[in-house]
């Protein structure tokens, strides 16, 4: 079974909020949009550096990344925009006891 | 016999382009505008432009976002010191010499036709071509395209025509390419954009004939910042060929355009520049193209005007077989920095890429090539060549060759060569010993150069680029 991992309490998450966390070598951010979870890779995969700290739409469920303007789909982490093409790996979420947790493989 | 040491140091050399102020260099009176922006860029001008356009809500919502980035983004520090001399304060921003863009010469205003009767637009759209745009200023003043490319369902309009007739279409691809935050540059295009083409080209149709673009700026202090997209559908096939002038004035202006082409699997797109701004002109532009499975794109760029030109049109390879070209000459006079180059990504299986870039400098110019190759992983088989050649006219001259290549795979093949030569006695001496005058003979050398390259655009241009060259050349030997 795939291990879970244990993010934050429900409730310190709210509607347009994000979360970045630190799991092995990966950077994982994950966002709740409208009442929906999503995680993926915090790393643009143009240039490595962090993703999650660039500007959120939550029409389109997409991060931007804040050097050079890629969209990432936050349901399947592929960039909807150049100059990123490759995509970025995302991660299953669930709430259990009011607690956000991450499968990670 | 009189043995120069080099080419450049003989006064007919000086003359490159010298009948730019007669040819391309004049410019009209603006007593016919309709509005001219004050100077300087904030988002006051940013909301006058899309609401002069009566554009949707969602247009200047990315409008404003765009001139966010672009405050927030400190200049480029690489690639020339020119760079540092943009005065982004005095410039305007927009300027609407007329009403709208008329499918008629006969309505287009006296002026603004009187222009583009000097520069030959007329003429050339009767004998050669699918369809022409002209852009005066920051919008297009005419617009037409063939009638039968029409019934085919072709689309050949101006960027704000498109927005309002084709919006649906327009918003499914604007920006996918260059997103407004790829850049400081493309920011500022996307928040204050006006004119360029709208190109679409449906499934399996070959428009055979090139769709031509022409810019010119004519007021002093002017910003250009026309937005481009040219969307070819599965086994389509479009050449689109833009050219560009300005008056000579001592105030400097600025064009910097965004173009994104899409090239869907099968699809082939040549886009060819002819850029002979004049030496008050920064030429900033970013230019970048899409190629799925088996389709083609290539970038035919010639850069023979402007004071400084930073320009490195890409190609992302982004279905298997996919191929893509860059074809560069750049012709680097005095006062004048071509920063140009190009950039491949290989981002899947089998596919292939050329890079040939050649570049003349002379009386003190700097020209530089600056490259990316890219293969990612995964593109197995991938197959790509650079070629860089300079070619330098004087001791004080200067060309510079920065290539990155960055390759993920191990069973590729790519091949870089660089030269950097010199036209000395030697060259002339043997094509003299064959009974050449010298001056032909200096005009053989660089014809023979660039030729590769010219001999890849449609003749009339191909003509038109040796005549420049030719001229450039004229009387050099003393």
């Amino acid at each position: 079974m795939t291990p879970l991992v244990d993010i934050c309490l429900l409730s310190e998450l709210p509607p347009g909020e994000r979360r970045v966390i630190e799991h092995d070598d990966l950077d994982i951010a994950v966002f709740n949009i409208g009442g929906d979870l999503f995680a993926i890779e915090d790393r643009c995969s143009h240039d490595d550096g962090p993703l999650a700290d660039g500007p959120l739409d939550p029409a389109t469920c997409t991060v931007e990344c804040p050097r050079h303007g890629s969209r990432f789909d936050l349901r399947t982490g592929k960039p909807l925009t150049l100059p990123a093409y490759v995509p970025v790996e995302t991660f299953p979420v669930l709430v259990e006891d009011n607690t956000i947790k991450l499968e990670i493989d | 016999m009189s043995t120069p040491e080099t080419l450049a140091e003989q006064e007919s050399l000086q003359d490159i382009n010298a009948d730019y102020t007669a040819k391309y260099g004049f410019h009209d009176a603006e007593e016919g505008y309709l509005y001219k922006a004050p100077k300087g860029i904030n988002a006051e001008v940013v909301r006058t432009i899309s609401e002069m356009k009566d554009e949707p809500q969602w247009m200047r919502d990315f409008r404003l976002k765009a001139l966010q980035y672009f405050l927030d983004r400190p200049q480029p520090t690489w690639g020339s010191p020119m760079l540092a001399e943009v005065d982004y304060d005095d410039i305007h921003y927009f300027v609407r010499a007329s009403e709208k863009a008329e499918r008629s010469w006969d309505d287009v205003p006296d002026d603004v036709k009187k222009t583009f009767d000097r520069l030959g637009i007329p003429e050339a759209e009767r004998k050669f071509l699918s369809g022409v745009g002209a852009q005066y200023e920051s919008e297009v003043v005419y617009h037409q395209i063939n009638e039968e490319l029409e019934k085919q369902g072709v689309i050949f309009t101006d960027m704000d025509t498109a927005l309002r007739e084709h919006e649906d279409l327009v918003r499914e691809y604007f920006a996918t390419v260059i997103p407004p935050n790829d850049n400081k540059l493309a920011a500022l295009n996307s928040a204050v954009w006006s004119g360029g083409s709208f190109v679409y080209v449906p499934p399996g149709v070959h428009v055979e004939m090139p769709l031509q673009a022409y810019f010119r700026i004519n007021t002093e202090n002017m910003g250009q910042f026309e937005r481009t997209i040219i969307l070819a559908d599965e086994g389509s096939y479009v050449h689109y060929v833009e050219g560009c002038t300005a008056p000579t004035y001592s105030g400097d202006s600025l064009h910097s355009a965004v173009v994104e082409l899409i090239a869907k699997p099968g699809a082939r797109i040549r886009y060819t520049t002819v850029q002979n701004w004049s030496q008050n002109v920064y030429n900033l532009v970013t230019k970048r193209a899409v190629a799925e499975r088996d389709a083609t794109v290539e970038w035919v760029d010639c850069n023979l005007g402007s004071k400084l030109t930073m320009k490195y049109p890409a190609v992302y390879l982004m279905g298997e077989r996919a191929h893509g070209e860059v074809l560069s000459i750049a012709f680097a006079g005095k006062g004048q920095h071509q920063d140009a180059g190009a950039k491949i990504v290989h981002a899947a299986p089998n596919t292939t890429s050329n890079i040939f870039a050649k570049s003349i400098s002379k009386d003190g110019g700097r020209s530089s090539y600056r490259g990316l190759l890219e293969v990612a992983k995964g593109a197995h088989g991938s197959k790509s060549k650079v070629v860089c050649d300079a070619l330098l006219l004087d001791a004080e001259s200067r060309s510079d060759t920065y290539p990155t290549i960055r390759i993920g795979e191990d069973d590729v093949d790519v091949g870089h060569e660089a030269t950097v030569s010199k036209v000395g006695e030697e060259q002339l001496f043997y094509l003299m010993s064959h009974g050449i005058d010298e001056e032909e003979a200096s005009k053989l050398i660089v014809n023979g150069f660039i030729e590769p390259i010219v001999k890849e655009l449609p003749m009339e241009y191909a003509i038109e680029m040796n005549r420049l060259i030719e001229l450039q050349m004229e009387g050099s030997i003393g």
